[in-house]
């Protein structure tokens, strides 16, 4: 944590708010922007730290939505039961795809990771009695006190900031290092011996169960789901807010997802344009900067602050090697 | 059951197609674009728009929707593709010729609308022909005549073997003095005509829809993967055995799971045989 | 801990070509054995067999007793077998230091959950590996650039980081794939330095290199290939003065 007061000051002033948010829809925006974030912070290991470039996590966000909707709104169980079911779901269906998929080659895996978001699309309309067709499904509230506005907004950060943690834990420690090594070369990681099917799958399932959370919170904020809330292009979004926010990042990411669910809301010519302008970010961030737009900012630091790279020649340190083998074989 | 085989094979002719312009996209770049399908749907939307809109006779419609089509791959090589091959980054690709489908399907949404609209006649024909009809034989015909034209081609012009010494070693090409960056964006153009042509040939069947060209790409691949990566032959037994089974899965089940069916399919085929039915095993997927 | 490892009349074939026939080779704890020969005569093969990337089509690779030939490559590290390569292979976003980590991967007992959890062994082997690293990398001569992106990096630097991120993953054999490629002569003399230490800590180590000076001068035993044949094996001493090996390789 290199600026600890920069991140005190974030979160003091993401807890407090809805006090000081201007309406209801602001409030309403920062939860929609927290459940897209719940999933996407899994889904970053996935697409920024593994390089495994899925577009289809909208079928898991669709899963954990449906899943909450079914067991805590149709079956009436316990909300808290039944957000801890459609995680438990995100994680299952994010095994069940990425078991067979995460051995393909990369566009293969996109494909596969396409498909699994239209096979989702076709059997929310086929199993209408499950759920709701094309009519769909209401989404019951959490119990009180967290059926207010705030009081969900609450309930979201304090959900958001727990994901956050565990994926901020993988990737400063081993795990993070190892899933960036299968990302950028394969060969390397088989040399010091990562298990790179184990890894990708382990970040895949965490993705998945962070989709059906997200999927079961982002269900309560809409209040009524139909298959048309969960179209392909909003899976091409979560995947936009990644790349453009630059991969191997948490923090560049987030920003992306504030600002790209931001901007269309609040000025209408965006909105218009919608999947257009997402695409055309995509484009000019592949083109321009394919390391984010977070490396936009080190460049600018750079310049403010040039770094000189002195050159030093090598010179090995025998007694120090030595040491250092020797305490490795004991 | 008769007329769900009929327009399976039709539908699958289709998706044929799509895997053809994969080909002839791959042969050059190596690269899968994203964009296959995206070439179809132009054909179909512009072919409808030139006859109904501008009302264009038949033949200036469809020289019309092979320029557009064309035009795009041209697009395609520009933006997608020309600038991010120099880079080693091998996913690169994916993300720009992602970002650009997505642009042009959007496109075509805000210009055209989200609603499928119908296409024109493209031959006389009475409308009680039932499964005689023009809209199941011409995607099936213009299929086929785009994968013998390929082989004829590859084998007997001078592009052509460029394009099959781009495809077996872009290096050893280069070194031989072949122009490797204008024979890709040649490829480019061919495979966006190709795909221009034969959306305009289905229009009929799949009516002028924005879209269409996700599907397309999706359903191409599948017909890619299964019939093996890089043979024209296997492009169109892949589409044909993709179309005819989820029409027959459809006859069955219902239509309510046809993506299912068609992924269960690839699925199958990657596990039993990863390199497709037609596909050589030392060719390596991507 | 005398065990060896050992290539054990190998025969490895492409396609129609055959890379290598029948050779063997043998690498013993606490020396440094050279492996030469004119480009294509299967030296990067045999390293590739030895590490797990290709597996034989005859005979086998032995760590001891214990048969490897069928061992996927990821569970070379483990066993203690580390490499380098001959194009250097690191992850250019990383820090030098978390480079160097990565090597140590086989002592991650944590599993990604306890990772997320950030439970105390996991944080506690992180911790370990890290001072091990840092230790290695000043041992090697990269201890001014710790923190610097691998991008940016000299070559010179990557071929140490990728020795050291051999050793991070405490090998008994070290197989490195043309390391003097591109150094200076200073440079070169330093990873003399640091291919005999590892030698004293008693490591075997295989170099396969084209500077024949180098190779002479440092290794213990030397090992040429031809065409995919073994044509001598023993001293530096008596390789040189072979007929055979100044035919086909040093020249008159």
């Amino acid at each position: 944590m290199k600026h600890p007061l920069a991140f005190a000051a974030a979160a003091a002033a993401l807890a407090t708010l809805p006090f000081w948010a201007g309406d209801q829809y602001q409030l309403h925006l920062a939860a929609l922007i927290g459940a897209y974030w719940i999933l996407i912070a899994g889904l970053n290991l996935v697409v920024g730290f593994s390089g495994q470039l899925s577009v289809g996590h909208v079928g898991l966000l669709a899963i954990g939505a449906y899943g909450f909707a079914i067991v805590a709104g149709t079956h009436g169980v316990d909300p808290w039961i039944a957000l801890a079911a459609s995680g438990a779901l995100g994680a299952l269906c994010g095994f069940l795809l990425g078991l067979p998929s995460l051995r393909l080659p990369g566009f293969y895996f996109a494909m596969a990771t396409l498909a699994f978001a239209l096979i989702v699309t076709e059997l929310v309309l086929a199993l209408d009695g499950l759920t709701g067709g094309g009519l769909g499904l209401s989404v019951p509230t959490f119990p009180e006190p967290f059926d207010t506005p705030a009081g969900n907004y609450w309930l979201i950060l304090a959900v958001a900031s727990l994901v956050t943690l565990l994926t901020w834990n993988v990737a400063r420690l081993m795990w993070g290092r190892g899933l960036i090594c299968v990302r950028d070369s394969v060969v390397t990681a088989q040399a010091v011996g990562i298990p790179v099917l184990h890894a990708k799958l382990a970040a895949f399932v965490f993705s998945g169960l962070t989709a059906g959370l997200g999927g079961a919170l982002f269900a309560v904020i809409q209040s009524y789901i139909t298959p048309d809330t969960f179209l392909f292009e909003l899976g091409m979004f979560f995947f936009v807010c990644i790349i453009i926010g630059g991969r191997g990042s948490i923090l560049g990411p987030f920003l992306g997802t504030v600002v790209l669910t931001a901007l269309p809301e609040l000025s209408a010519p965006l909105a218009k344009l919608g999947n257009f302008f997402y695409g055309l970010l995509l484009l000019l961030v592949v083109l321009l900067l394919p390391e984010g737009i977070g490396r936009l900012f080190q460049i600018a630091m750079e310049r403010l602050r040039p770094r000189r790279i002195e050159s030093m020649p090598i010179a090995p340190h025998p007694q120090r090697l030595t040491d250092a083998i020797k305490a490795g074989q004991r | 059951m008769l007329s769900a085989l009929i327009a399976g094979l039709a539908t699958g002719a289709l998706y044929a197609a799509a895997a053809l312009v994969y080909n002839v996209m791959f042969s050059t770049s190596k690269v899968l674009s994203v964009t296959a399908g995206h070439t179809a749907m132009l054909g179909g939307v512009f072919g409808a728009w030139f006859m109904q809109v501008l009302g264009l006779p038949v033949p200036l419609a469809l020289i019309g929707s092979v320029v557009v089509g064309g035009a795009f791959g041209l697009l395609t090589d520009i933006v997608a593709i020309r600038r991010v091959l120099a880079r080693s980054d091998e996913h690169l690709w994916l993300l720009s010729t992602l970002a650009l489908a997505t642009m042009v399907q959007q496109a075509i949404a805000l210009w055209w609308g989200t609603e499928p609209r119908p296409f024109p006649r493209v031959i006389p024909q009475d409308f009680g022909a039932g499964l005689l009809d023009q809209k199941y034989w011409l995607p099936v015909i213009v299929a086929i005549g785009l994968a013998i034209g390929l082989e004829v081609f590859y084998r007997r012009t001078l592009y052509g073997k460029l394009f099959v010494a781009m495809s077996e070693d872009i290096f050893a090409a280069r070194a031989r003095g072949i122009p490797t960056d204008r024979i890709r964006m040649l490829s480019y153009v061919m495979a966006g005509a190709m795909g221009g042509l034969a959306g305009f040939a289905a229009g009929q069947l799949t009516f002028a829809y924005f879209a269409l060209g996700l599907t397309l790409t999706l359903n191409g691949f599948i017909a890619l993967a299964v019939g093996g990566l890089g043979s024209n032959v296997g492009a169109l037994v892949g589409g044909a055995a993709l179309g005819i089974l989820s029409s027959i899965a459809t006859y069955y089940v219902g239509g309510e799971f046809q993506q299912t069916i068609s992924v269960g399919l690839l699925m199958v085929v990657l596990l039993l045989k990863p390199e497709g039915l037609f596909g050589t095993r030392n060719v390596r997927p991507v | 801990m005398s065990a060896a490892l050992q290539a054990e009349r190998i025969t490895k074939r492409f396609g129609g070509v055959t890379a290598l026939s029948e050779v063997s080779l043998e690498l013993l704890p606490g020396e440094v054995h050279g492996l030469i020969g004119p480009n294509g005569s299967g030296k990067t093969t045999l390293l590739n067999l030895l590490s797990g990337y290709y597996r034989p089509d005859q005979g086998r690779i032995l760590l001891g007793s214990e048969d490897l030939s069928r061992r996927p490559v990821q569970e070379r590290p483990r066993l203690g077998v580390a490499r380098t390569f001959q194009k250097p292979r690191l992850l250019p976003s990383l820090s030098v230091l978390e480079n160097a980590m990565i090597g140590g991967w086989r002592d991650t007992r944590s599993g990604f959950v306890a990772s997320a959890l950030a439970l105390a062994g996991a944080r506690r082997e992180d911790r370990a590996l890290r001072t091990r690293s840092i230790d290695l990398l000043q041992g090697v001569g990269l201890g001014h650039v710790i923190d610097r992106r691998a991008n940016l990096l000299e070559h010179a630097e990557q071929r140490f980081l990728e020795i050291a991120r051999g050793l991070t993953g405490r090998p008994r054999f070290i197989l490195l794939d043309e390391p003097a490629g591109g150094l200076t002569s200073t440079e070169i003399g330093h990873l003399g330095t640091v291919i005999r230490i590892m030698r004293d800590c008693g490591i075997g180590v295989l170099l396969v290199e084209h500077h024949t000076d180098f190779v002479f001068r440092i290794c213990d035993r030397v090992t040429t290939l031809d065409l995919g044949r073994m044509i001598r094996h023993g001293t530096p001493a008596e390789v040189r003065a072979d007929p055979e090996v100044i035919r086909v390789y040093l020249g008159a």
